[in-house]
């Protein structure tokens, strides 16, 4: 397992670039979400100030 | 041509009897077309020689950029004759670049480019002349700068020729590209950072080729070959550029 | 006939509703994909004869890299589909695309330089990938500069399709330029990576990453989707349906 981590001495390099990958992958998902999320508040907004209730 | 007080007023009313005779010369309707496009033309330069401070304003600048370089790095003429290329279109790019805020910003507070798009000439032609009056104000006194600036980071006098001609070649395409950016940022507020970011990243090709023809025109090597390109990209920006800035207008106007 | 599915293409309900049943088929298979060519990538690929296991970022570096220009020309793609039919539904592809672009291509720069530093021996090489890579994250950051600076949706729709048209032609002449630039001051001197035919066992997982990573770029690009398409949508009676769902 150690041996695994060690990458053959590219530790310091490999798990740097497959953690910033990760990163972009896991942050595309939460933000994706989040602007829907927004987006469906705001036209939930949208309908309220229209009156026709949400 | 009574009506320069109003910016707006002189090419309509020259544009309204043009549309006229352009219906009249049905069969040709490139004569008045072009005649519109250099009223337009005449119309920025005049305007812009009444305001000469602003038309200054950009050479200062690419002299003052200049003059920063052997303050900052070394006062040496052998180490400034080196990185002379890219001081002057770095120079000549942010400097040109300075310059775009001012290519519609007035003409869309004043209304004229609402009377451009519904006077029934070419809003493209129209463009495109406003963007020429553009590089006569700019990019051509910037290459005629250009060899005064070279001069004093220690270039021989025998490179002026092509300075002269890449900085002029190139700007037109500078001048071209930064006029989609231009219309694009149209109404926005402090846009004058998000203009850079737009410009720049599709101005690079220019300033590669730009500055290897400077440099081979100071090291006295065959500068055809970039010059070319440069010309290439100037004759591809003057058939694109003002179809896709005229667009932006419309839509800014919309 | 053929073409209803065409037009229902341009109908914000019908697109919303798709998009919220198509996610799944994306996301899913794009998770097993990506933890799979993980598995092959990191376990299973023998270390490289050359680099020894340094090669492995290729996992993540190439699929990032891939992402950038793909994502990129489907931006421009639907921007062009929006401005000449004036599709909204084609608008609010292109809007999504931009940060889904831009944050891979930031990832397949960093990766790039953590590659770059125990192989060519520095983080940063004037190489016309990477710098072409560098003007791509710049162009995606000035269409989304653009958007962002234009209050009116339609407006925004319409400028920001233009740069991305203006955007797409210049691409290639970018790379033209910057590959002919980088000729001229290339020192020999740089390793130079000779790559044989690979193994299977190292191309393998490879193909499950890029694959993996472009269902995930579907399954977030419909998720954006609906949010931008719900944006578009003023008068509605089905937007009270689904915000009340």
């Amino acid at each position: 397992m150690s041996q695994f981590l060690e990458m053959g001495g590219y530790a310091a390099f490999v798990w740097p670039a497959y953690a910033v990958t990760l990163g972009a992958i896991v942050l595309n998902i939460v933000w994706a979400r989040r602007a829907l999320a927004r987006s469906r508040e705001e036209a939930r907004r949208r309908l309220a100030m229209r009156g026709e209730g949400a | 041509m009574s009506g320069y007080g109003s910016p707006a007023a002189g090419v309509v009313a020259q544009a309204a009897p043009l549309a006229r005779q352009a219906t009249v010369w049905a069969g040709s309707h490139q004569a008045p077309l072009l005649d519109a496009a250099r009223l337009a033309l005449a119309r920025d330069l005049q305007l812009a020689f009444r305001k000469r401070g602003q038309l200054v304003q950009p050479l200062a600048f690419f002299a003052m950029v200049t003059m920063l370089f052997p303050l900052a790095i070394s006062p040496e003429l052998a180490r400034l004759r080196e990185i002379a290329p890219g001081v002057l279109w770095a120079g000549a790019l942010l400097a040109s670049l300075l310059a775009l805020e001012f290519l519609f910003r007035d003409d869309a507070y004043d209304g004229t480019l609402e009377q451009y798009a519904l006077s029934g000439q070419s809003l493209t032609w129209l463009i495109f002349a406003k963007t020429a009056a553009h590089w006569l104000l700019t990019g051509l006194p910037l290459a005629l700068m250009a060899p005064l600036a070279a001069l004093s980071l220690g270039v021989s006098d025998a490179a002026v020729p092509g300075i002269v001609a890449s900085v002029a070649v190139g700007s037109v395409a500078l001048s071209l590209i930064g006029s989609i950016g231009a219309a694009l940022t149209l109404g926005i507020k402090r846009s004058g950072a998000l203009l850079s970011l737009l410009t720049l990243p599709l101005s690079l090709p220019v300033l590669i080729f730009g500055a290897r023809a400077t440099q081979l025109a100071i090291s006295g090597g065959p500068l055809l070959a970039p010059l070319e390109l440069l010309a290439a990209l100037a004759v591809l920006g003057v058939t694109l550029a003002p179809l896709a800035a005229a667009a932006a207008v419309r839509i800014s106007l919309e | 006939m053929t073409w209803t599915w065409f037009h229902r293409l341009g109908s914000p309900p019908y697109v919303y509703a798709l998009a919220a049943r198509l996610t799944p088929w994306f996301a899913w298979p794009a998770a097993l994909l990506i933890i799979g060519g993980l598995w092959g990538g990191l376990v299973l690929a023998p270390p490289d004869y050359q680099q020894g296991d340094g090669f492995r970022i290729i996992y993540v570096h190439a699929p990032s890299a891939w992402m950038s220009l793909m994502v990129y020309t489907t931006m421009a793609v639907a921007a062009a589909v929006g401005l000449i039919w004036r599709i909204k539904v084609a608008h609010a592809v292109a809007a999504s695309c931009a940060p889904i672009g831009a944050s891979f291509t930031f990832a397949a720069l960093v990766t790039g330089a953590l590659w770059g530093e125990p192989m060519w021996g520095t983080y940063w090489e004037w190489d016309p990938r990477l710098t072409s890579e560098l003007i791509l994250l710049f162009l995606y950051l000035g269409y989304m500069g653009l958007r962002a600076g234009l209050e009116d949706t339609q407006r925004a729709d319409r400028a920001s399709a233009v740069l991305a048209v203006v955007g797409v032609v210049n691409v290639p002449i970018i790379h033209y330029s910057v590959t002919w630039w980088n000729s001229l001051h290339q020192a020999p001197s740089v390793m130079r990576l000779a790559k044989p035919t690979m193994a299977a066992s190292m191309l393998v997982p490879l193909l499950l990453m890029l694959l993996g990573f472009t269902l995930f770029f579907g399954a977030v690009l419909l998720v954006r989707l609906r949010g931008e398409v719900l944006n578009r949508e003023r008068s509605a009676s089905w937007i009270r349906e689904i915000v009340n769902a």
